[in-house]
């Protein structure tokens, strides 16, 4: 290839000797192909600029070219611009001229053709200014990129010659004074090649020299612009092709070997009809065209219409998860399966409705194997381990229904664990039960019929809500993502009620999250903003790149496979935040944030602190408690039950622990960091065991590191039997006891602190109703942690509103 | 000795004899299902000739060539970076610059936005993929991370739909796959014989694909996982400057030194269009699809923005704004617009 072009090269200058036959100008070349540009790789456009500018010399067909009168002067060798454009309109088929204009502007500055009567500015007019060809000789990549012994030798020369004409501007004489000092050793040489270059110039005839000169001049206007304008001829150090053309050489026979299998393998792949091929790109352009909003719009009209200081609203309404989607949103889902589960509103709906059919494992299943896929490699190994354990294990919590020869495969695989290890079982669930199953009837369902017939037409008057708020806020960093964080916010808040309402159907929790919404955002602060601050850590850590958002902003109300809260507890942060630590070289972001969840004080689980940084906490969480007062039972019950109480009853406790005698205590909702992080409802009892079995005063201890030691002791005591955990569940309850009551005697103490332990009696008291309602239900066939049933409101909760009062 | 060499040169006669052999037969079985040209397929469809695209956005604020920008997921920022090596984080949709982050190298030739927003990579003559974390208001150069280290420069690289991982191609013509927290290197790709420029990942949120395009003239397909090339696509006959998928995932748009865009379509094992006109002979740098597929967006050397119909193989629309050759072009997440990165220091928004 390389000689090739070297041929073809050499072709090319003897053909430029031609059409004017004046080469005897040209600087000799002083080094031969020595420098740069031949070694390396010229762009193809040269060869078909070349190729244009040689037809547009053409004698008969070409660009007329002739001696054109100027006032009185005639100018050799010269075309109008409206010619130029014009032969190329013609012989391009360019319908407008202005393509035409910017080709020969084109051609112009890459020195092809210049203006006869500016060489400063290598402009092409499409009226009747002159120009002329360039020499092949001086054509761009003919030879190499011109050295400074040659632009020395050019401007010596035209210092020897007429003032008037010649005259050096002023950038050429920096240039060349320059270059005096530069080359000083060779400069004797380079006046005595200009002597000699101007010595025969003379000999030649008046017009000849007229245009020689000129075409030199243009040839260094090109390759030594003026200060401020640009060339295009500019070199690029990326050395594009030098690799491949030595790897090409020493490709030995392995290489061979490989190409004739790989060849071999080609043959053999099944091919589609081109026709069928084209036929489906062509359905699929056909069925997303209204989806394109560069052709067919966007509702209500394309963000990048409006001036920056208006809101995009399109992007408010089409931020990733949004409450009430668009009614196109929604359509698009029924298109495919992919642009269902993409769209992580989409899937969160998908999810909503396969519980109700009690068949959500598969999905989550999947949603795993997709997070474990791309997780860092130190992951792998846990991941793994904890997707077998939740999905695939005989009694496993969510297990999922494979074949025999899959489950082999996988177990075959699980020796050694890889991104890959589940790949073929979740591959099975995807296309055979997923895609081939539950999307159709998805599809098909009152469910999606309900979110489609409720989606908004964004095209009508703003009847959105509750959005202002967040947005406004956070206007400096990512206006987008605070938009969806407090749509999470909005989310985990109808989460919240929804636990509190039991059973409902999801359009009617609808209208809750609107209720709520309002409330939540104008407070500003409260219960909501607990997994408001989940879903923001998470987005720091972002472990769970695509689903774990989605699952952490509805961890309260979603909670029904322990598995997927595993991302939103903070005890699950915690163990996390050490991997983003390390990952950064000063890491004191992501790690500042992780102490701050850290921090005694503010209370592992209760990262609302975090968020709510400082004093104005206290105030506004008294605010939010009597707010919620306000809302009456109806809207509010769940969440202050949740919240603390610090004098919630001990005798409420004691009735519990009769009930854990016999019943299998079940996470619930709005559980959160230990119980969130625990496997399944044995363990989470387990977990507690080590802040509570051990009487520790809890009140000082750090919640959250509680949790990773649970984690420690909940692998260990894994294997305990029945009796030993009905044990420790008694000792617990007793911690329970002994909390509450430390609880209450401080809670005159700061806000933060009574915070701190709210959370900490929060969570074994919480366990206790739960308790409490296994009880009750534990002769029904359903899932106990499935059941909303079980999350109605109870007589404990009561109290917890005198304890709000009294916060 | 003598007999070593003639034997050693023999299979490598026999082998490229019978690569011949097998090229010759591929291209064959794939002739005998060329049945249809894709404009009588798609000459059912309406032609466009509604296409209103202007510049929105002008980003100025570089000192030097831009070389490439990525869409951040929250489709209004935009990560830039240029020869003189800065990088700038904009919000495109204000114009401000939110980031300037100076790298110790020029030419940063690969920039990308990690799926969860919050990291940035990019690498370029100093051969190295270099992770910038976002999260914090203070300075983002500070908190860095060298992930991977090529023999060559970094022509480009993704995030995978993963923070945890980096895709980058190279100038070692290799690709290679990055754990982001160890600096691992999980899988490299071997089979270009030049330089890769471009890679793009399959839209298939499942797929383990990717493809390359590379100098070699070459359109490669690689699976993830193994580190095999599972197909290969010629007929360029210049360098591959840029290669995206279709939106379908089914086929692959090009972009070439040769001037012209071509669809590759992987059913069909072929090439099925070719986007060409007399009248542009200059380098196509950047293709993208919008999100129907419909129109593929190709940027120039010319300074020029082509708008191709992709299906019916014609221009609807040639956008002219930029001062010097459009280096990069990509269509917003959301596909309500499309960036453009320029040697003429700007970048622009299009929409």
């Amino acid at each position: 290839m390389e000689d090739a072009r070297l041929t073809s090269e050499a072709a090319r200058d003897g053909a430029g000797a031609e059409p004017h036959g004046i080469r005897v100008g040209a600087p000799r070349r002083l080094h031969s192909h020595s420098t740069t540009m031949d070694s390396s790789h010229r762009p193809l456009a040269f060869n078909k600029m070349e190729a244009l500018v040689q037809e547009m010399q053409d004698i008969e067909n070409g660009v007329p070219v002739r001696s054109q009168k100027l006032f009185l002067t005639s100018i050799p060798s010269a075309f109008m611009g409206y010619d130029l454009i014009e032969w190329l309109m013609e012989h391009l088929d360019i319908e407008e001229s202005v393509e035409a204009v910017h080709l020969a502007n084109q051609l112009c500055q890459y020195g092809y053709f210049f203006p006869v009567s500016d060489s400063k500015n290598l402009v092409v007019k499409d009226d009747s200014s002159l120009y002329r060809f360039q020499i092949p000789y001086y054509w761009p990549w003919q030879h190499r990129s011109p050295d400074n012994m040659e632009y020395a030798i050019y401007l010596a020369k035209r210092t020897l010659r007429n003032k008037q004409r010649h005259a050096l501007e002023d950038y050429e004489l920096e240039a060349l004074n320059s270059l005096k000092k530069n080359l000083a050793s060779k400069w004797e040489a380079i006046t005595m090649h200009a002597e000699e270059q101007v010595r025969l110039a003379k000999d030649r005839k008046k017009g000849d020299k007229i245009v020689a000169d000129s075409q030199e001049r243009a040839y260094w206007r090109v390759h030594r612009p003026p200060p401020g304008y640009t060339s295009l001829l500019e070199p690029v150090p990326v050395c594009r092709g030098r690799g491949g053309t030595s790897s090409k050489k020493r490709r030995g026979s392995t290489e061979l070997h490989r190409e004739v299998q790989f060849l071999r393998s080609c043959l053999s792949r099944t091919r589609v009809k081109t026709s069928v091929a084209l036929e489906s790109l062509v359905q699929h352009c056909e069925l997303y065209l209204e989806f394109d909003p560069l052709l067919s719009g966007a509702q209500p009209c394309n963000p990048w219409h409006l001036q920056p200081s208006e809101e995009p609203q399109f992007w408010l309404y089409n931020s990733s998860l949004v409450d009430v989607p668009t009614e196109k949103r929604v359509r698009r889902w029924a298109l495919s399966m992919e642009d269902l589960v993409s769209d992580e509103t989409g899937l969160h709906e998908f999810t909503v409705y396969l519980k109700k059919e009690y068949n959500h494992e598969n999905i989550k299943f999947w949603a795993a194997v997709k997070d474990l896929r791309r997780s860092a490699q130190s992951q792998i190994p846990k991941k793994v381990k904890q997707i077998y354990e939740e999905f695939l294990e005989a009694g496993a919590p969510c297990e999922i229904n494979i074949d025999g020869k899959t489950m082999e495969k996988t177990l075959e695989e699980m020796k050694n664990p890889s991104r890959f290890t589940f790949d073929s079982a979740a591959e099975h669930v995807y296309t055979l039960l997923l895609k081939k199953d539950c999307y159709p009837r998805f599809i098909r369902s009152d469910h999606y019929k309900a979110v489609l017939s409720n989606a908004i037409q964004p095209s009508t008057k703003k009847r959105f809500f509750g959005f202002g708020g967040p947005v406004k806020k956070k206007a400096s960093s990512s206006a987008a993502t605070a938009a969806s964080a407090g749509l999470q916010t909005a989310a985990a808040a109808s989460g919240q009620s929804q636990s509190g309402f039991g059973a409902m159907s999801t359009s009617k929790r609808r209208g809750s999250d609107r209720s709520l919404t309002g409330s939540a955002t104008e407070l500003g602060t409260g219960p909501t903003k607990v997994s408001h601050s989940h879903s923001q850590s998470n987005l720091t850590e972002v472990p769970y790149s695509e689903h774990g958002e989605s699952d952490d902003a509805r961890p309260e109300s979603d909670n029904v496979c322990p598995w997927d809260t595993a991302g939103a507890g903070a005890g699950a942060g915690t163990s996390r935040a050490s991997i983003p630590a390390t990952l950064w070289e000063a890491g004191a972001g992501p790690l500042r944030k992780h102490s701050t969840q850290l921090d005694p004080d503010s209370g592992s689980s209760s990262s609302d602190v975090s968020l709510l940084a400082g004093g104005d906490l206290g105030d506004k969480f008294r605010s939010c408690e009597q707010r919620l007062r306000r809302l009456s039972t109806t809207a509010a019950p769940a969440r202050p039950a949740a919240r603390p109480s610090a004098s919630s009853s001990s005798a409420s406790a004691e009735d519990i622990i009769g009930a854990c005698k016999t019943s299998q205590p079940e996470p619930e909702p709005f559980l959160q960091a230990a119980q969130e992080h625990s496997h399944e409802p044995r363990r989470s009892v387990t977990s507690l065991s080590p802040g509570c079995s051990g009487r520790r005063p809890l009140a000082c201890k750090p919640p959250s590191i509680s949790v990773s030691s649970a984690q420690d002791v909940e692998e260990t005591s894994g294997e305990t039997e029945k009796e030993k955990e009905k044990e420790k569940e008694k000792e617990k309850e007793k911690a329970v006891e002994k909390e509450t009551k430390e609880g209450k005697e401080k809670v005159g103490e700061k806000d933060k602190e009574t915070q701190g332990k709210e959370r900490l009696t929060e969570e074994p008291h919480s366990k206790c109703e739960n308790k409490d309602k296994a009880l009750k239900k534990s002769d029904s066939d359903v899932c106990p942690w499935e059941d909303e049933e079980s999350c109605k409101v109870d007589a404990p909760f009561v109290k917890t509103y005198a304890t709000l009062g009294y916060l | 000795m003598a007999q070593e060499t003639s034997s050693k040169f023999d299979t490598i006669e026999s082998l490229t004899k019978e690569a011949d052999a097998l090229k010759l037969r591929l291209e064959e079985e794939r002739q005998k299902l060329n049945d249809v040209t894709i404009a009588t397929v798609a000459d059912r469809l309406d032609v466009i000739n509604f296409l209103t695209i202007k510049v929105k956005r002008h980003l100025k604020g570089h000192q030097a060539k831009v070389l490439c920008s990525d869409w951040s997921p929250d489709k209004r920022h935009i990560v830039s970076s240029s020869q003189d090596g800065k990088m700038i984080i904009w919000d495109a949709f204000t114009t401000n610059k939110e980031h300037a982050v100076t790298m110790p190298t020029t030419w940063v030739m690969a920039c990308a936005y990690a799926p969860s927003g919050n990291l940035v990579a990019c690498g370029g003559l100093d051969n190295k993929v270099t992770v910038y974390s976002l999260n914090t208001d203070d300075d983002v150069s500070t908190k860095k991370k060298t992930v991977g280290t090529h023999t060559s420069f970094m022509s480009c690289c993704t995030f995978p739909n993963s923070d945890q991982q980096i895709l980058t191609g190279s100038g070692d013509s290799t690709c290679a796959l990055w754990d982001v927290e160890s600096g691992q290197l999980l899988q490299s790709f071997h089979g270009h014989s030049k330089d890769v420029m471009s890679l793009d990942l399959a839209p298939s949120e499942t797929g383990n694909t990717f493809v390359s395009g590379s100098c070699d003239k070459m359109v490669l397909m690689w699976d993830m996982r193994t580190g095999n090339c599972v197909q290969a696509f010629e007929g360029h006959e210049s360098d591959v400057n840029s290669v995206k998928f279709h939106p379908s995932g089914d086929a692959v748009a090009t972009g070439s030194d040769d001037s012209t865009c071509r669809l590759f379509d992987l059913r069909a094992d072929k090439e099925v269009a070719v986007y060409t006109k007399q009248s542009i002979m200059f380098a196509a740098n950047a293709v993208d699809f919008s999100v129907s597929g419909r129109l593929l967006f190709a940027g120039y050397n010319d300074f020029t923005v082509n708008v191709w119909d992709s299906l019916k193989c014609v221009r609807v629309s040639l956008l002219y704004g930029h001062e010097n050759r459009v280096s990069c072009l990509q269509v917003s997440p959301d596909g309500t617009a499309f960036s453009t990165g320029s040697w003429d220091y700007s970048l622009k928004i299009w929409a």
